[in-house]
């Protein structure tokens, strides 16, 4: 194959990134206080949290589930944690607010992904009920809101390091890289993305199915609770509206990331993509002025946009290999 | 005068033509599948098509059909000339195709899928089941295919799929053009017996047929003339009753292989290591009712034991039991030490047995990762580096050498499986098992769809190399494969082994018989 080709190739399969790039640029020349410092800090610190929920909802899109709790577990995990440790319980060490923040996003996972394997409850719904009960109990646990947490439990969400830089940033892209590691270079990560696939000829192949599909919706609920974590830290509160509407967004993230929504697909690399171009797009028109109503309505256009990208990089490539093939042809004809 | 006659007699043959392709060419990405194919369906003819795996039989029946959209050329359906065709305006002009991948719509029953979508239908438009019982009554007496049409379709057999689409397009379309994409290559002797029949009426009444098989004896017994295919192109067009197999084999594979009719394994030197006295798996008692009943066996390690049987002779449905993926009702089996019934077949696999499933769409390979990542799968224990992550040079390494042992014709190993070819997909579901590396192989029609140039290395690998560290068995919907390689051939018959024949004794004849359920003093009864 030709150099060029080549290149173009992984251009089409970073489609994300370059998007990013040239979104970037364009908004660098043209949106006043954007090309600075902080206003860059600023979107990587405001894409951690929808971060974690577009990982964890891309890693259940490739199982071929989805779950929409996770937004309710973003507000259900802390609330309980904080709940427990200084009303319930008061004078329970911050240490364990935050490993029982994380260990209820799980259970929560666990449940939905038992639920769906062992009784056969349709994704769909199982994590819709989740996603109202869970809102449901925090609502009424919590009022409005538990203000002034403790320092050690609003770290993760509001410390910064060296340069200005949250703490928050370097978690996510930690956890981010972490997950690319996880699906191309270990047999859990191609059994999940082999069951995505196709479930039936994975489970004859000797693969525990049941078994990928929990642990992507017991990942998926960890990852909504440490979102929960880094929110709750952010406003150094546990709010019972918290994570509200944003599973739609995490969908819209993973998608552009390069997910198949019928599962099989996907990079945790493409998802961080997606989720920095979410978060790019949201800084850039709120930095313009834009109405945050009509921000957010556009955020949604971009599932469409999504779903039609992908069909543009399937036809481009095919151009191009047309294109290789054709050269190929001529020289052949040439010949005989 | 006689120029008149001739060219009379030209628009007459013209007239007969009810397809022709002009310099048609397909280019998919990573592959030229078509390059500038000239070929003529006639009215009354049975047209084979042969060729290796990946030489572009189906994309060419695909764009006769409407499937697929060719990149360039010409389609003449009589007379009109078009630049591509639609489903529907094939399906119009009468052409009707038995795709290679059987697409049966699973939920629904056989009568169901049978007028999909051209229910019969009384006044006010209401569908007429009435009439649309009797009608496929009617039709499976004349067809004498055997097929319960209440059943659901998703829990027939891929033979069973396969005949309810012929029945389907000889005998419910009205179609003009029948194609049949590798019908037979799943079809036991009777069935294809049946086909055959279907076939010669089919052709008494004027329709055009196209046949696509890899089996040359069957093109040359039920074909007019043939064409043959090579790397997207036509290299010959020959009438069959000028050609011979050594013909046919020189025209399909180009010279570089010699077909020569020899027992597989037979000039290597394996006798000495052979007969090792190890039993691998025993199986007792074991029974799952409605599907087979008190089977009884032992299998040796280095031994290759053929299953053979008719459709609905509860094959498939043994070697899925033993392999833990329905469960059996009663009895055990053993291996190594342990008697036990498996209940899903992660436990079978970890303890050394693996099964190539059937069927390959759907309980085989998973379309849409790569060659490399379905050749892996149910091995990557093995690949594991220190820290316990897939060691990727080793991978890639794996992966190359048996895409270039099985001759799997691909871009790439990063080629979606779902791009390759019929047999090549077979190909690498064969390439999946053989890497596993188990002390059971359960191979349930191995070779299906594969060309008869890998053929042969395939079955050589089994018999060669598989069975120094293994026991194996094998199924075949014909009986030739097993008498080549099989060392033992245990016959089931309405889910019960009704004979047992030693390589010593193997005759076609009383296989035959026995697999049709005929006792008789050959069988030993156990
Ligand atoms: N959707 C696709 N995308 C890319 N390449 C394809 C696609 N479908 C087929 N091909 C390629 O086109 C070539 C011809 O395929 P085709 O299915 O026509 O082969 P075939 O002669 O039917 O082989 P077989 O005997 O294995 O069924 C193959 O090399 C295959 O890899
Ligand atoms: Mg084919």
């Amino acid at each position: 194959m030709e150099r060029r080709t080549k290149v173009e190739l992984f251009l089409l399969d970073n489609l994300i990134w370059l998007i990013l790039a040239g979104y970037f640029l364009i908004n660098a020349l043209v949106t006043p206080r954007f090309f600075t410092y902080n206003n860059i800090i600023n979107i990587f610190y405001h894409s951690t949290i929808l971060g974690m929920l577009v990982l964890g909802q891309g890693l259940v899109l490739m199982t071929g589930h989805l779950d929409l709790s996770i937004e309710s577990t973003l507000a259900f995990a802390p609330g309980i944690a904080i709940l427990l440790t200084t009303k319930w319980v008061p004078g329970l060490n911050p240490i364990i607010a935050i490993i029982l923040t994380l260990l209820i996003g799980a259970l929560v996972g666990l449940f939905n992904g038992y639920c769906i394997t062992r009784i056969g409850i349709n994704a769909f719904l199982q994590t819709l009920s989740m996603l109202i009960i869970l809102r449901g109990l925090v609502l009424y646990l919590i009022p409005l809101a538990i203000y002034g947490l403790d320092e050690t439990y609003i770290f993760f969400g509001r410390a910064r390091t060296f340069g200005n830089i949250p703490v928050a940033v370097f978690l996510m892209l930690g956890i981010f890289v972490l997950f690319d590691f996880v699906l191309k270079r270990t047999p859990f990560g191609r059994y999940l993305l082999a069951t995505g696939g196709n479930a039936r000829a994975s489970y004859i192949s000797g693969i525990n199915t049941n078994k990928s599909i929990i642990s992507a919706f017991v990942l998926a609920g960890l990852l909504a609770s440490v979102a929960g974590l880094l929110a709750a830290g952010r406003q150094n509160a546990v709010n019972n509206t918290m994570g509200d509407g944003m599973v739609l967004l995490s969908f819209a993230g993973a998608i552009l990331g390069g997910v198949s929504v019928s599962g099989g697909k996907g990079t945790s690399i493409g998802m961080l993509g997606g989720t920095l171009f979410l978060g790019m797009i949201s800084n850039s028109l709120t930095l313009l002025g834009v109405n945050v109503f009509i921000v957010y309505a556009l955020q949604g256009l971009l599932i469409f946009v999504a779903l039609v990208l992908d069909r543009v990089k399937v036809k481009a490539e095919e151009l191009l290999f047309r294109r290789e093939m054709l050269k190929k042809l001529g020289i052949s004809m040439k010949k005989d | 005068m006689i120029k008149l006659n001739e060219e009379e007699k030209e628009s007459n043959r013209e007239n007969d033509f009810i397809v022709q392709f002009k310099d048609v060419t397909k280019i998919y990405s990573g592959t030229v599948a078509l390059h500038k194919i000239n070929i003529e369906v006639k009215r009354g003819e049975v047209h084979g098509i042969i060729g290796k795996n990946g030489a572009g039989k189906t994309t060419l029946v695909g764009i006769m059909s409407g499937i697929i959209d060719p990149t360039e050329g010409e389609i003449i359906i009589k007379g009109k000339k078009y630049r591509s065709i639609s489903r529907q305006r094939a399906k119009k002009e009468g052409i009707s195709i038995i795709p290679q991948e059987s697409q049966v719509i699973p939920d629904l029953s056989v009568v169901e899928n049978i007028f999909t979508p051209d229910y019969i239908r009384s006044w006010g438009n209401f569908i007429n089941w009435k009439k649309m019982y009797s009608k496929i009554e009617k039709v499976i007496d004349e067809s004498q295919i055997n097929i319960n049409p209440y059943t659901r379709a998703g829990d027939l057999s891929i033979s069973e799929q396969q005949l309810l689409l012929v029945l389907k397009a000889c005998f419910i379309d009205n179609a003009q053009v029948i194609i049949f994409d590798e019908v037979s290559s799943s079809l036991t002797k009777k069935d294809e017996e049946v086909l055959y029949r279907i076939i010669r009426e089919q052709k008494k009444k004027g329709k055009a047929i196209l046949f696509i098989s890899h089996s040359m004896e069957e093109i040359l017994e039920i074909c007019d003339l043939v064409t043959i295919l090579r790397d997207g192109k036509v290299i010959a067009k020959e009438e069959c009753a000028c050609l011979d197999k050594d013909k046919l084999s020189y025209f399909i594979v180009g010279g570089e292989y010699n077909y020569k009719e020899h027992k597989v394994g037979e000039e290597s030197g394996r006798e000495e290591e052979k007969e090792s006295n190890e039993i691998v798996l025993s199986v007792r008692n074991f029974t799952k009712f409605g599907a087979f009943q008190n089977i009884n066996f032992d299998l040796k390690k280095g031994e290759v034991v053929g299953l053979a049987g008719l459709r609905g002779s509860g094959r498939t449905e043994l070697f899925k039991a033993i392999a833990g993926i329905d469960l059996a009702d009663k009895g055990w089996i053993k291996i190594g030490n342990e008697e036990k019934r498996f209940t899903d077949p992660a436990q079978a696999l970890q303890n050394g047995i693996v099964y190539l499933p059937e069927d390959r769409e759907k309980e085989g390979l998973i379309d849409i990762l790569a060659v490399r990542e379905n050749l892996t799968l149910s091995s990557l224990p093995c690949l594991l580096n220190k820290v316990k992550l897939i060691n990727l040079e080793e991978e890639k390494k794996m992966a190359t050498t048996l895409v270039e042992r099985l001759s799997i014709l691909t871009p790439s190993i990063e080629e979606e499986v779902k791009k390759l070819s019929g047999g090549n997909k077979q190909k690498v579901l064969m390439g999946k098992v053989l890497s596993a590396n188990p002390i059971v192989y359960l191979l349930d029609e191995p070779t299906k769809g594969i060309d008869i140039s890998t053929k042969k290395e395939i079955l050589k690998i089994i018999k060669e190399e598989l069975s120094r560290f293994a026991g194996i068995i094998m199924s075949s919907p014909g009986l030739e494969d097993l008498i080549l390689i099989c060392d033992r051939i245990l016959v089931l018959h309405k889910g019960e082994i009704v004979g047992e024949f030693f390589e010593d004794k193997f005759k076609e004849i009383d296989l035959y018989r026995a697999v049709q359920g005929v006792r008789d003093k050959f069988v030993e009864n156990n």
